[in-house]
């Protein structure tokens, strides 16, 4: 599992079946991290974080634990707040993280944005000091979902073998998953351009008070909605349509503009701090509990959800 | 210090519209009160009022926000970028922000020393 001495940023993934093969699979792998002096990360679900904790002992204690469930909830935010986080604290050193975005609780509804997650790793880390182990729960998770780790993972170890993928190419992955998001009719709509923005914000706010939504969660939907509604006025030609719904316990609040979004890393990089713009997709993505994007030519639609 | 907003009439300073933003100097310390939202479309007034209290010589530069409902992400930005360009020994206080701005800094500024915060 050592990293090969040609590549700098390495990127495994791990099939596990069984809390052995979890721990024969990440314990060494923190371990060798330690004697080497590198910073090691752990962020995986919480019970989990309890097995390694065990197995560890007393190296525990050298290892920053997070528990995924809670910093990585939106998918979309474990690129800039978990993985760049951990890495850009420590400039000088390799690090090594286990990160673990992918559990058999994931709904359908999430999956596509993990799955874009786990291939815009790669991108995001390219030419970096690090390595990212990611477990994957092979008892578990559905068969796509391990086709799809072959796709997002240079390599991969399963059964205590480690080979390169043969079916590797993440950019195909953040494309399939780039999936059409149609219109929820039965929302009423309400379409904005420069002047109606804080009205359109007033819109959301008032809608996901209905729904149940209050205090900072409420705060946090009107921070979002008025980066999503501006970026339609700035980069999304010039106007958009704004949406708020209710789904199973959250809140839902979607824009749609005319605009197309390139860069799938958007809302994805760390902002330094004497940079003035740039950090709205950003801070979409750590205030809500997911995030779903398509986009395309015809325009861009982004659906957040948020828990009531 | 010079003219970050129009001087407002007392009934349009407290009467709160949709998306504006009133600016006005302190009467009694070095500094800007203001009143309505920063948002995109009163974002060059605000930072008109920034790139004010960066040209003045008092240690303490006071923010007063009490009237302040919203701020949005750039606006806090330009807040903190503003602050990190003061010289050394200087800082803003920021009056009664709304809470969320105080948030948004914390989140994407933890280390940022020459802003304080009076909170509401």
């Amino acid at each position: 599992m050592t990293a090969p001495a040609t590549e700098s940023f390495v990127h495994p993934a791990l099939f596990y079946r069984g809390e052995e093969e979890y721990v024969d699979g990440t314990v060494p792998f923190v371990r060798e991290g330690l004697e080497a002096g590198e910073p090691v990360a752990v962020a995986v679900p919480g019970p989990k974080l309890g097995v390694l904790r065990k197995a560890l002992g007393a190296a525990a204690a050298e290892v920053r634990l997070i528990d995924m469930t809670q910093a990585g909830r939106n998918p979309g935010r474990i690129i800039p707040r978990v993985l760049r986080g951990f890495a850009d604290a420590h400039p000088e050193k390799r690090v090594r993280i286990i990160g673990e975005p992918i559990w058999p609780d994931r709904t359908g509804v999430e999956y596509p944005a993990c799955a874009q997650h786990e291939a815009l790793i790669n991108s995001a880390f390219e030419g970096r000091d690090v390595t990212i182990l990611c477990p994957y729960d092979a008892e578990g998770l559905d068969e796509q979902t391990l086709t799809d780790a072959y796709a997002t993972h240079p390599v991969v170890i399963s059964g205590g073998r480690q080979q390169r993928s043969p079916s590797y190419a993440p950019e195909l992955v953040v494309e399939r998953y780039n999936e059409p998001l149609e219109i929820m009719e039965a929302a009423e709509g309400y379409v904005f351009g420069a002047d109606e923005l804080p009205t359109a914000r007033y819109f959301v706010v008032e809608r996901a008070e209905r729904l149940g939504l209050s205090g900072l969660r409420l705060e946090d939907l009107a921070l979002v909605a008025a980066e999503l509604t501006t970026n339609s006025v700035v980069h999304g030609g010039g106007s958009g349509t704004v949406r708020v719904w209710g789904e199973g316990g959250q809140v839902v609040c979607e824009v749609r503009d005319r605009g197309y979004l390139k860069d799938p890393l958007a809302g994805r990089r760390p902002s330094p701090p004497a940079q003035l713009g740039g950090r709205g997709l950003l801070l979409v993505n750590f205030l809500t509990d997911l995030v779903r994007i398509h986009t395309g030519p015809d325009g861009t639609v982004v659906r957040c959800y948020v828990d009531v | 210090m010079g003219s970050a907003g129009e001087a407002e009439p007392p009934d349009v300073w407290s009467a709160r519209s949709a998306g504006t933003l009133q600016v006005r100097p302190l009467a009694d310390r070095t500094g800007w009160q203001a009143a309505g939202e920063i948002s995109l479309s009163t974002r060059p007034a605000w930072e008109r009022a920034l790139g004010c209290l960066a040209q003045q010589d008092a240690e303490v530069c006071h923010l007063e926000l009490s009237a302040v409902t919203f701020v949005d992400v750039a606006g806090a930005s330009a807040l903190a970028v503003a602050a990190q360009g003061l010289p050394e020994g200087r800082r803003i206080m920021l009056e009664q922000p709304p809470a969320s701005l105080g948030r948004v800094l914390d989140m994407f500024w933890p280390d940022l020393r020459s802003v304080e915060v009076v909170s509401r």
